[in-house]
């Protein structure tokens, strides 16, 4: 750790925040959520990609055995993920739609990964971001240091906070992340003042048990938010791990049906939660 | 069926055919005056085809006039060229695009009547003779293509303002009494018979709708009849009364317009600021706003009625025959101050219902633009016709200024065409008389002059000499061609509602106009930009191999060399991503072009413009252009739209796209540019979509771009259409800068459409 590597600037984000954002996806996390679609954003180091799809053979016939250096490979279909970049070079680089963020009310969101894995980093990258007058919002799964998030926070618009499974046992077990850590970030951005939305992903077999969500409305409720957004599974992810050599636990699992988001958006509505589907 | 779909669906009913008939009555009046000066001989011409071409008013009709009979078929104008349609008269029913339908007996008649007596003395061979060998050479190798030779010149919008305010006797009159002081002035002669002409015409239809009210059964029917006997009857002569009156003066006097030349974009300007006085006192009069909406849909259909004929050649760089019946709607005044109005909202709202290719719906927008306003826009678009396509005031008003336009006259500029910029009522502008290959150029510089270069600079600056060289030729052959027209060709109908003419006393094709331009286009400026740069790096700096190396893999168009081919697309930045370094090479060129091309006058007292569309000549243009650095193969396309990145070159989002653009200097392209941006239909879905994209249009008009429009499609849909075009008929497709509807058009460009980079959610 300590190379704080940027795997994705990505602009034109319309699902992440406010207006016509940019996000920075940040290289790291501590999760191993079996449902992650960005699998290239868990591990700290720089990988290799390979894109089947876009492998020309020049070099070999197949390009999980090719040799070539992915700096060389003509059509990028080998490359590596994860550059390392200054906080200058990104403060540039996502300055360069500034004229969208004003006339949208966008800005930047921080992604990942988990963005409080990066430490001072990510403060220095809010604090320069601030300095700019740029608006600035971070996806965060809440699971991280203390002091990192204290601190992040005075530099932070709006934070998008995941509540995936509720349950200590199951999300230690199947998540890796410790949830009294995660309530504890959550209520102490609460009483800050923050402005925070939940994000809930909904993954058939893991968040959409009446039990979970019971559990996520509660949550929520009691800390007087108003405002939640549902995130579908969906599969678009699915190829990276085999660009990345992994297994795909998931990859037979279907997209939950619209009936089934729809029951669950109304369900939360009795609560006087807006539901956002898709953010 | 209401009216407004039972006539939208005649208009697909009969498949397109060609008549005769203009040609035929042409062709005798110039036989019969041949003595006369060309003038009143082509005056003569218009006033035989208004005073005995057959008309005709369909059932359900409200506004009357049509060019011919049946909807959609095509004219010919053999004055122009008789040579092209010889050739294809055997396969225009089966060529790729835009296929039409002529009988054996009127095939007959063309070869044996109308052919020979043209052949020789058409506007064609005036032009060729007058072509010097150089220039000949400039249009053989592909980097010289002078339109308007074998056609009318058209694009232009006439004064219509003045035309609905004071009615055709005003003008009449007015010709009178000049030709009271000044009898021998020919051209006078020449207005007087067509404005003449004109008004029988319109009695024609009065005549003909009381004969069939006195033969109608239905109640109804026979006093909707009645009405459009009453309205002719009226605007024959005096100014219309009402909304009606005013839109069926302003349909028929296009109609003949249109007989005169035959010509692409003789456009509408800013329907919604001179039909305002008029639309609003018929509200106040009590005339219900269902039924004005009802003239306008009705109206919008006719305008796609009229088709125009064009050979193979002109129809794949003119792909879907645009008329270019083109309404920009919304702007600011001559104040400065924003002009939307409720008729600028009724517009769109009308749109909806249509769905067709004409009108041409435009909107300017700027920094104050009503907010309702935008809002429709935005509604509008979501539609996925790509209407109305966007023009910002902001850089098109101090660009005009920059040539010399007062600022009052700057602030009405309309759109002609496609995306041709231009001052209604009061400009000449030849917008579209001749387009530049820049990449065309490129490649001869690069295979021809530079085996001996020794640095980027050193190759520029022999490319910059080639680019002044070849515009001197392309200005030398634009000023023939206008010549041609002026001496072959005048209109002196159009020219009796040009601002200048009947003061000076001379036709607009001789120069009567307040506003003098010869616009000429520059293409290939994407492919340019990413060729450049990869010159730059690969060759000069990086030294990976030499330029005659190079010239070798493009000669052999990257045979055995998909690996180079791969790495110069994936391994160096491309145009359209925000990048300087090769965003910053593409202006240098393009207004390198630019001011090359300003410095030119032309026949008229007038200068040159440059503009940057190509309509759907980035086809045709690419088949010009042998493999180039970029990646590109030979033959293949080039950048559509003009301004717009490279196909599937451009990867970071609409944001990126637009921020490029925003880096060349647009305020020199006064003659237009386009640049294409496709949006997923689903990025638009929901308000706050829809709130999104107000801001993108916003941006848009914050740096500075001249025009966007967008293609909001889904490829899988347009790959349907493709499939089963019976049942995609009503499907209205941008290509560059205007619609066709998309099953009218062939293969290639379908293909084309479908693959542009599509910016999903």
């Amino acid at each position: 750790m300590g190379e704080n590597l940027v795997f994705n600037i990505q602009r034109y984000s319309l699902n992440d925040g406010e207006g016509i954002r940019t996000i920075v996806f940040l290289k790291g996390c501590p999760l191993r959520c079996p449902w992650c679609s960005n699998p290239e954003s868990q591990s700290f180091e720089r990988e290799v990609f390979r894109r089947k799809k876009l492998c020309i053979n020049c070099n070999s016939k197949d390009i999980f055995s090719c040799g070539i250096a992915p700096n060389l490979c003509p059509t990028n279909a080998k490359s590596h993920i994860g550059d390392k970049m200054s906080i200058e070079e990104i403060v540039e680089e996502v300055k360069k739609d500034k004229v969208f963020y004003e006339t949208t009310g966008g800005g930047v969101t921080i992604s990942g990964g988990e963005p409080l894995s990066q430490g001072r980093f990510l403060v220095n990258l809010l604090k320069a971001l601030k300095n700019e007058n740029i608006h600035t919002a971070m996806e965060t799964s809440g699971f991280g240091s203390f002091d990192t998030l204290d601190e992040a926070s005075n530099y932070l618009d709006l934070i998008l906070f995941d509540l995936k499974i509720m349950d200590r046992e199951k999300a230690k077990t199947i998540l890796n992340v410790d949830m009294d850590i995660v309530k504890e970030n959550f209520q102490y951005l609460v009483k800050k003042d923050k402005k925070i939305i939940p994000r809930i992903p909904l993954i058939p077999g893991f968040t959409m048990d009446k039990q979970n969500i019971d559990d996520i409305i509660s949550f929520v409720v009691k800390n007087n938010l108003k405002e939640v957004h549902m995130l579908p599974f969906h599969q678009y992810g699915s190829s990276k791990y085999e660009a990345l050599g992994l297994e795909y636990k998931l990859i037979d699992l279907k997209p939950p049906n619209d009936e089934k988001i729809q029951e669950i958006k109304e369900y939360m509505e009795k609560y006087d939660l807006k539901v956002i589907i898709g953010g | 069926m209401n009216r407004i779909d039972t006539l939208k669906s005649k208009l697909f009913k009969n498949k397109r055919e060609i008549s005769l008939e203009r040609a035929l009555l042409y062709t005798e009046a110039y036989e019969k005056y041949r003595e006369e000066p060309v003038i009143i001989k082509r005056a003569r011409a218009t006033e035989n085809i208004l005073n005995n071409i057959e008309i005709h008013i369909d059932d359900d009709e409200l506004i009357v006039g049509s060019r011919v009979v049946k909807p959609r078929s095509g004219i010919l104008s053999p004055e122009m060229s008789p040579y092209w349609f010889l050739e294809e008269i055997d396969t225009i029913h089966n060529r790729p695009q835009d296929p039409f339908y002529i009988s054996k007996e009127d095939k007959a008649i063309y070869r044996n009547k109308l052919y020979p007596y043209w052949k020789g003395n058409s506007l064609k061979d005036y032009v060729d003779k007058k072509i010097p060998e150089d220039l000949k050479e400039g249009m053989e190798l592909g980097i010289i293509k002078l339109n308007q030779t074998d056609k009318g010149q058209g694009h232009i919008i006439p004064d219509f303002g003045a035309l609905i305010e004071d009615g055709l006797q005003a003008k009449v009159d007015l010709v009178q009494e000049k030709l009271k002081k000044n009898p021998n002035n020919l051209f006078l002669q020449a207005n007087l018979i067509t404005l003449k002409a004109t008004q029988n015409y319109i009695k024609r239809y009065e005549k003909l709708a009381l004969e069939m009210a006195q033969q109608e059964i239905d109640s109804t029917r026979k006093e909707e009849l009645e009405l459009i006997a009453k309205v002719c009857g009226n605007i024959a002569e005096k100014a219309p009364r009402n909304f009606h009156e005013a839109v069926q003066l302003f349909w028929l006097v296009n109609i003949c317009l249109q007989y005169e030349s035959n010509a692409s974009s003789i456009s509408s300007g800013r329907f919604d600021q001179y039909m305002y006085p008029i639309f609003k006192k018929s509200l106040e009069e009590g005339m219900e706003l269902s039924f004005i909406e009802e003239i306008l849909k009705c109206l919008w259909i006719k305008m796609n009625e009229v088709v125009l004929l064009r050979s193979v050649d002109s129809a794949k760089y003119f792909a879907g025959f645009p008329t270019g019946y083109t309404i920009i709607l919304g702007g600011v005044d001559k104040y400065g101050k924003d002009a939307t109005n409720e008729l600028s909202l009724l517009i769109l709202d009308t749109y909806k219902d249509i769905k067709l290719p004409q009108p041409n719906l435009g909107a300017r927008v700027h920094k104050n633009s009503d907010e309702e306003f935008l809002q429709k826009v935005a509604e509008t678009i979501k539609l996925g016709t790509g209407m109305p396509q966007l023009f910002n005031d902001e850089i098109i008003i101090p660009g005009f200024l920059n040539r010399g336009i007062s600022l009052e006259d700057a602030r009405d500029y309309a759109v002609v065409g496609c995306v041709e910029l231009s001052i209604p009522g009061k400009t000449y502008g030849l917008h579209d008389i001749a387009l530049f290959n820049l990449l065309r150029v490129f490649e001869l510089t690069l295979k021809r002059d530079c085996q001996d270069v020794k640095s980027f600079d050193e190759f520029l600056k022999i490319l910059k000499g080639n680019i002044s060289k070849y515009i001197v030729k392309m200005v030398e052959g634009s000023n023939i061609v206008d010549k041609a027209h002026g001496d072959f060709a005048p209109t002196p109908l159009l020219s009796t509602f040009i601002d200048g003419c009947l003061e000076k006393g001379i036709d607009v094709s001789n120069g009567g106009a307040k506003y003098n331009f010869s616009g000429v286009q520059g293409i290939g400026i994407a492919n340019l930009s990413d060729s450049l740069y990869v010159l730059k790096k690969a060759v000069f700096e990086e030294e990976k191999l030499t330029i005659e190396e190079l010239v070798d893999i493009l000669n052999n168009n990257y045979e055995n060399n998909e690996f180079l081919r791969q790495a110069f697309i994936n391994k160096y930045p491309k145009y359209g991503n925000d990048v300087d370094d090769v965003d910053l090479l593409g202006k240098e060129i393009l207004s390198y072009y630019c001011k090359e091309v300003e410095k030119y006058k032309n026949i008229r007292e007038g200068f040159f413009q440059p503009g940057s569309y190509t309509v759907s000549a980035h086809i045709p243009l690419g088949e010009q252009v042998g493999a180039t650095p970029d990646g590109r193969l030979a033959k293949e396309q080039l950048a559509d739209g003009g301004l717009s990145p490279m196909v599937g070159r451009d990867q970071e989002g609409p944001t990126a796209v637009l921020k490029t653009v925003s880096k060349l200097d647009n305020r020199l392209t006064t003659n237009g540019s386009l640049l294409n941006v496709k949006f997923h239909p689903s990025s638009l879905e929901t308000h706050e979509g829809l709130r999104k994209f107000i801001g993108y249009i916003k941006a848009f008009v914050k740096l500075k771009v001249q025009h966007v429009q967008f293609n909001i499609v889904s490829a899988d849909l347009l790959r349907q259409a493709q499939k089963n075009p019976e049942n995609f008929k009503d499907l209205v497709i941008r290509v560059a800068g205007y619609s066709a509807i998309f099953v009218d058009l062939n293969e290639d460009i379908q293909n084309d459409i479908i693959n542009r980079t599509e910016h999903v959610l």
